[in-house]
């Protein structure tokens, strides 16, 4: 049970390292290793993920992922190779210290406002954040909740994986375990999945509403114009 | 009960407490999740084309449903492993 949690495993100047933050550096090695390895011998699998990613992220906020990949899709890969990574031996999931998923939200937290800011201007947004005045207080505590309840939900879900994994291993050594495991993989990929896609949805939610409506319109309109020409061709 | 050392009746109370919350907690998710889930099949074999916007739309909701679910848990994690009344005894 006592690998469960993370240990610290040096000091460096006074500062405890733990080792959740030493298997994130091997981790963020292992990610530039393989992606500079995969660009030489296969770019088209890279391109496959980027594709993947932008439509992802294009689908669930409903306007182009130029602006937004950068941050959701790392989010996405960080999170995903994270949840994954604990199942080696000897390095454990940063996600499964609660500090990593603290950060990580405080990060999606903050770059919603930046975004905002960003796209709509610093007065008209400070404006949308309290359109009316009293719900600005509602608002806040929104704003204050989801970052903890994104935090706590990634933690949760990996710590408890792990945690399961460790009393189950403690019973019944080396065949029980495993299929839970192999189930950590695929919970680990999906809570991936759910973060990038709640960061999308909260960075959505922050920003103006796209004039999709008008768009529909005018194209409604164009079609009928064709229509009618076409009525009238065959008429003549 | 009587002989028994205040450090071993809270250890004892909560691991009872760890269990019953536990499943009352993961009780009221679950159904949540399962209402969500029938809802979104019945509108699935109503409207097939609809599926891939609800399937996002439906994980989203699973996760947020969910975290109910996820806080119970950690409470319980925290009441026993990191129990703030043991230090009072030990």
């Amino acid at each position: 049970m006592g690998d469960v949690f993370p240990e610290v495993a040096f000091t460096f100047l006074g500062l405890p390292v733990r080792d959740t933050v030493v298997s994130s550096w091997v981790m963020m090695a292992l990610i530039v290793a393989v992606v500079l390895l995969l660009r030489q011998i296969r770019p088209t699998a890279l391109e496959m993920v980027v594709d993947f990613l932008t439509d992802f992220i294009s689908e669930i906020m409903r306007r182009p992922a130029g602006p937004f990949l950068p941050l959701v899709g790392s989010l996405a890969l960080y999170i995903g190779v994270a949840n994954v990574i604990g199942l080696v031996p000897f390095l454990k999931s940063p996600t499964s210290d609660i500090n990593t998923p603290i950060a990580l939200s405080l990060v999606v937290f903050i770059s919603v406002h930046v975004y905002g800011v960003q796209i709509m201007g610093l007065w008209p947004y400070l404006k949308s954040l309290a359109s009316p005045i009293f719900l600005l207080p509602l608002e806040l505590i929104s704003q204050i909740s989801r970052t903890i309840s994104l935090s706590l939900r990634l933690f949760g879900n990996v710590f408890s994986a792990e945690i399961i994994i460790a009393i189950l291993f403690a019973l019944a050594p080396l065949i029980v375990p495993l299929p839970l495991q192999g189930f950590s993989i695929f919970t680990g990929l999906l809570q991936a999945y759910i973060f990038a896609a709640l960061a999308a949805v909260y960075i959505a939610a922050g920003l103006p509403p796209r004039p999709e409506q008008l768009e529909l319109e005018e194209e409604d309109q164009a079609l009928e114009t064709i229509e009618r020409e076409l009525k009238d061709h065959l008429e003549e | 009960m009587a002989e028994m050392d205040p450090g071993t009746l809270v250890t004892v109370v909560t691991i009872i407490i760890a269990g019953l919350g536990m499943t009352i907690g993961a009780i009221a998710p679950a159904l949540a999740e399962g209402r969500a889930v029938e809802k979104a099949l019945e509108s699935i074999a109503r409207q097939p084309d609809s599926a891939g916007d609800l399937r996002t739309t439906l994980l989203i909701a699973m996760a947020l449903l969910e975290s109910t679910a996820i806080y119970v848990l950690l409470v319980i994690l925290i009441l026993l492993f990191a129990n703030p009344l043991l230090d009072r005894f030990f």
